[in-house]
């Protein structure tokens, strides 16, 4: 019988508890990024626009940084073939798209609390603030799965898979934006019914990203 | 075909100078970019659109014509998105006095730019030539949406103030004379991109018979060669 979809994301799930990796990588990641914000305003107060661009940039980073590995690592430790043979492409998607989400909610949960307490910035409508970070997480986890089996077989395949998920990955960033800057502030003047529908738009794009992947994942995969 | 196509653009150029200046422009007479800068955007996003839908029916067929088809008009698409940024950055000096003003129209195309030349930088990554089709043909199936969303949805968003008008032919602001520019010079590129497709595909689908030929003389002399084994130098058994 041929593993599904949640042999392959207990898979994954074993293979970084064992090793932890991916999991520290993004920690220190998330952390480094934060101290350096936090060190670059110093002497300023950080308004919410900024930090709602700011918090979006390091987590378009630390998703780059963290989820093309999943997809990369079949590829490297030549086991890509062998799931070639045993499982189908939906199912490999399906597996490493949901690690990918999961691991993509711990990390925006994890940079969400950094950022907020080393810039001290407050929360205005917690619900839209997790709103858009769950959908960023989902779109990440989409987008980025795609793009790590993209590249899979090229050359300089890491750096590659940052130039092509970055383009894809922009007007969500604007979305997020969009939505942020009215989690964090109501006072600011910015419109709430722009910050739901930026919400909204954002689960829309996680839930298309989710939706579109494995049947584009399929065509790469199966070669 | 291009010495026609050189006359109609010489006397496109020389109409677009004897409508009158524009009026409600910063420098009017130099508001004529706006005639070559229209087309543009317009061209670029519908032959970006076909070039997914290319890659589409490669990845349904396997054929490479398909592929070839797709990266002939990702190419042109390309040159159109550059050519809309280059007569947008001329028109943003003229109009608003300065090259790069922020605008989210402009920075929207910029980043549907920088989608394509991610495109390439795939394309140029891959040595494979089926994988390269595929993998660039699913990348720009991938870029759909968000392209879709960068040039149709954002800049109509509530929160995006724009400098760009989005509905000048839908409220009548392009008339007289200058319509009628607009829609010669936007015929004039289609037909000029259509010609320069039909030669890339050509040109595409030459190289494709030639290395066709190239791996039947490798195999034929392969056979031909029998089943000796040529060793450049002598193999030692020592050890």
């Amino acid at each position: 019988m041929r593993p599904g979809w949640q042999a392959i994301l207990r898979k994954e799930l074993r293979s970084e508890f064992r090793q932890k990796s991916g999991l520290i990588t993004t920690l220190l990641f998330s952390v480094f990024s934060v101290v350096t914000i936090s060190l670059a305003t110093f002497d300023l107060t950080v308004s919410p626009q900024l930090a709602a661009g700011l918090l979006s940039v390091a987590m378009l980073f630390a998703a780059i940084v963290a989820l093309p590995r999943v997809v990369l690592i079949e590829e490297e430790q030549g086991t890509g073939d062998l799931l070639r043979l045993t499982a189908r492409a939906e199912d490999v998607f399906w597996g490493k798209a949901l690690y990918n989400l999961v691991f993509m909610t711990l990390t925006s949960m994890v940079l969400s609390f950094l950022f907020l307490g080393f810039t001290k910035t407050a929360l205005a409508i917690p619900s839209l603030f997790v709103v858009c970070m769950l959908g960023s997480s989902a779109a990440y986890a989409g987008s980025i799965t795609l793009c790590g089996a993209l590249v899979a077989q090229a050359s300089n395949r890491s750096a590659l898979a940052g130039v092509l998920a970055v383009p894809l990955l922009l007007p969500l960033s604007f979305l997020a934006v969009s939505g942020l800057r009215v989690a964090l502030d109501l006072k600011g003047g910015f419109n709430i019914n722009n910050g739901m529908i930026a919400g909204f738009g954002l689960l829309c794009y996680g839930a298309a990203s989710l939706a579109l992947g494995p049947y584009l994942f399929a065509a790469v995969w199966k070669r | 075909m291009k010495y026609l196509l050189a006359l109609a653009v010489a006397g496109i150029t020389v109409w677009t100078f004897m409508v009158p200046d524009a009026v409600g422009f910063q420098m009017p007479e130099l508001a004529r970019i706006f005639f070559w800068h229209f087309p543009c955007p317009i061209l670029a996003s519908i032959l970006l659109m076909v070039g997914a839908w290319f890659s589409w029916k490669y990845l349904k067929t396997n054929d490479m014509r398909w592929d070839i088809r797709a990266i002939a008009t990702m190419e042109l698409g390309y040159v159109f998105c550059l050519l809309t940024m280059v007569t947008g950055i001329m028109f943003s000096q003229v109009q608003w006095g300065t090259w790069w003003q922020k605008d989210p129209r402009q920075t929207s195309f910029l980043m549907v730019l920088l989608v394509y030349a991610a495109y390439f930088g795939l394309r140029g990554a891959l040595t494979d030539d089926h994988r390269r089709a595929t993998n660039s043909g699913v990348y720009a199936l991938a870029a759909l949406m968000p392209v879709l969303f960068l040039i149709f949805v954002f800049p109509r968003l509530p929160q995006v103030q724009s400098f760009h008008p989005s509905d000048s032919i839908m409220k009548g602001q392009i008339k007289g004379g200058y319509a009628y520019i607009v829609m010669a010079l936007l015929a004039l590129f289609t037909i000029i991109t259509v010609w320069l497709y039909r030669m890339r595909v050509r040109a595409g689908v030459l190289e494709l018979k030639l290395e066709d030929m190239n791996h039947g003389l490798e195999n034929h002399s392969g056979d031909s060669a029998g089943t000796t084994v040529v060793r450049p130098v002598p193999v030692s058994h020592e050890g």
